[in-house]
């Protein structure tokens, strides 16, 4: 299976803060990828690189196999969707639509045209006074009719309401679906995300915490449950994401390749939610635990 | 591309088409009283003292309203091209950058090289063109004026003003072009350096502002060499002994760089000598000496010296300061590139 993105060592610096600092991962082709992590993770940076808005200063990064928006050819394979779903305000829906047709060489006018019907967009609408969920739809519109084979999204759901945000995931699935697209979208909705992605990766600082198939990453967690006890004390092939006890009680979110067979425990199934809350909390305690380590050594 | 370009300049383009469209209509209406009142004021084919005299009798003819569109004109080409930079260039990067349409636009399939090439080629040119028009027909309108100017002795202080006074000199010709470029390139370069567009516009007439005001006083009279000349103190230095040079005799229209009075030893002096202190200008009576200081300090072999810039080398020094802005102009779309190019967005 090929990579869509392919990142080694990766680094971007604003002035002197490190948005994103030695992130190294793979994204397969052929998925819906969900990119999830708490704000300052890097991820809005990380797919800014990856559709070539921002050049790293550390590292690498590959795109379909080539430089992210080094030529024509790398852009036109590359759809977009920034956060908030920019839209030039005194352009009409139809302004946009020809601006999508002069830009792009493989833009297919009947898809646009097809997509604005169905969503009953008004053609002379100035952008600036579509909803939001409408604006989000003429921006999913331009990048997917330019024909891209990889889209990328950056939080497109994040200031839709409710009901918005599930249509407009329905459509992307739906188009995704027609066009074989691969998709990498990022979310800290993981709802949202469980709705539609089959391939997961949970960043934090930079690094990549998990990363696999939804399913496999499913299969492969547990949640335990049973009388108190030392985690320490568990047998090899189970890491522990996350621990909490009660005085009699204790509960773990265990990875595991293999099924749990100590009979001490209560096994039961982990939604993707909590499994992505585990990592993200155990990242968090750890460095609650160095910061606090930390303070210990000033003193 | 140029769709798109067209398409966001348009309604800019349009003010610019109007507010052309409304001068050329204001040049045409009063243009015909000033040419009539100059075919009339026998000034063409005049020979000597006479040319004086019809200059001064048609600028003192000229209407209200002829002077205010005299003088209108002359603002609204040197105003034009701090208007371009103002609100062509500056918002050019920075709006997108503000209104996060960048995203948009530089993901399409286009670099974003092209994109700000094209952006910048076709609203350089209307910039420019838009400016040299405004000028060519301001330029024609008031050449009755510009062609009496030279011949008036005692006309109105308003019309005294040669070829190559600063403000003459800024909006005729081929300058005007040159400046527009340069502002518009200046607003681009302040808004993809400072990535906000007001700011951008106020940096960009402040830079504009202080380039019109350094250019006409240190810069421009080192872009050519002078020519030399001593003359007469008589004919040179046509106010009251003031020991400088009002005209370069022989070239009338010339513009004056610096003057000094010599004595006969050719030593450089900055008053009237004692002899020739009390003599009367007028010689009437009642005065000391029968002639003028002038005609005194002449009889004792007192000469003006006289560094010049001739008539025949005004287009040389519109071609270099109008190359000076292009050049200007294309630094800055080079430093609006490397900006971009930067993907710092």
């Amino acid at each position: 299976m090929s990579a869509v993105i392919e990142t080694d060592g990766l680094g971007k610096r604003y002035r002197r803060q490190w948005a994103l600092s030695d992130c190294t991962l793979s994204i397969p082709a052929g998925h819906v990828v969900g990119l999830v992590g708490p704000n300052g993770a890097g991820k809005t940076t990380l797919l800014n690189l990856a559709v070539g808005l921002l050049a790293p200063d550390a590292g690498t990064i590959e795109v379909l196999g080539g430089v992210p928006g080094a030529g024509r050819a790398e852009l036109s394979r590359v759809g977009f969707l920034a956060q908030d779903s920019p839209a030039y305000a005194g352009l009409s829906v139809a302004d946009h639509l020809e601006l999508g047709a002069h830009l792009n060489r493989g833009w297919d006018a009947g898809l646009a045209r097809d997509r604005v019907e169905r969503l009953d967009l008004d053609l002379r609408q100035k952008a600036g006074t579509l909803s939001g969920g409408q604006r989000a739809q003429l921006a999913l519109t331009l990048a997917i009719a330019k024909r891209p084979e990889l889209l990328i999204l950056d939080e497109p759901v994040a200031s839709l309401d409710p009901l918005a945000r599930r249509e407009f995931l329905q459509d992307l699935m739906e188009a995704a679906a027609e066009q074989e697209l691969s998709v990498v979208l990022s979310s800290h909705l993981i709802a949202d995300l469980e709705r539609v992605c089959d391939y997961l990766i949970v960043l934090v600082g930079s690094r990549v915490r998990v990363a696999g198939p939804v399913e496999e990453l499913l299969a492969a967690h547990h949640l335990l449950s049973g009388p108190r006890r030392d985690p320490a004390t568990l047998p090899d092939g189970l890491e522990v994401i996350s621990a909490s006890h009660t005085d009699v009680q204790t509960t773990l979110l265990v990875r595991t390749s293999g099924p749990v067979l100590d009979p001490a425990w209560t096994v039961s199934q982990v939604g993707l939610e909590d499994l992505v809350l585990a990592y993200l909390s155990q990242a968090t305690g750890r460095r609650r635990r160095d910061s606090h380590h930390h303070l210990e050594v000033q003193k | 591309m140029i769709w798109l370009t067209w398409r966001q300049f348009r309604a800019q383009a349009i003010t610019a088409a109007a507010a052309l469209a409304a001068f050329a209509i204001l040049l045409a209406v009063t243009g015909p009283h000033l040419a009539s009142e100059y075919a009339t004021s026998k000034i063409i084919g005049c020979h000597g003292f006479a040319c004086s005299n019809a200059a001064d009798a048609f600028f003192d003819r000229l209407a209200g309203l002829d002077t205010f569109v005299y003088l209108f004109g002359i603002g609204l080409i040197l105003v034009a091209p701090a208007i371009i930079g103002i609100f062509w260039g500056a918002p050019l990067i920075s709006r997108e950058l503000e209104t996060r349409t960048f995203n948009l636009a530089w993901t399409q399939g286009i670099t974003r090289t092209q994109w700000l090439a094209i952006k910048l080629a076709l609203t350089g040119l209307a910039a420019m063109a838009v400016t040299e028009a405004l000028s060519l027909i301001y330029t024609w309108w008031a050449s009755p004026i510009s062609n009496s100017t030279g011949l008036s002795t005692s006309g109105p202080q308003l019309f005294s003003q040669g070829k190559f006074s600063a403000v003459i000199f800024a909006s005729h010709g081929i300058v005007p072009l040159g400046y527009a470029a340069f502002a518009f390139a200046l607003g681009t370069a302040a808004g993809a350096l400072i990535r906000r567009t007001v700011p951008a516009m106020a940096v960009t007439l402040a830079i504009f502002a202080a380039v019109q005001v350094v250019m006409p006083l240190a810069v421009r009279a080192h872009l050519v060499s002078p020519s030399y000349t001593t003359a007469s103190i008589e004919a040179a230095d046509q106010v009251y002994a003031s020991l400088t040079a009002d005209v370069v005799p022989g070239h009338p229209d010339a513009w004056i760089l610096s003057s000094q009075a010599l004595n006969a030893a050719g030593q450089p002096v900055s008053t009237i000598p004692a002899a020739c202190n009390n003599a009367n200008p007028s010689g009437e009576k009642g005065g000391t000496s029968p002639i003028t200081p002038g005609q005194c300090m002449q009889s004792r072999g007192y000469r003006e010296a006289i560094s010049y810039v001739p008539t025949s080398r005004y287009w040389p020094l519109q071609s270099i300061e109008t190359g000076i802005f292009l050049a200007l102009a294309l630094a800055l779309a080079w430093f609006s590139f490397w900006r971009l190019g930067r993907r710092r967005a």
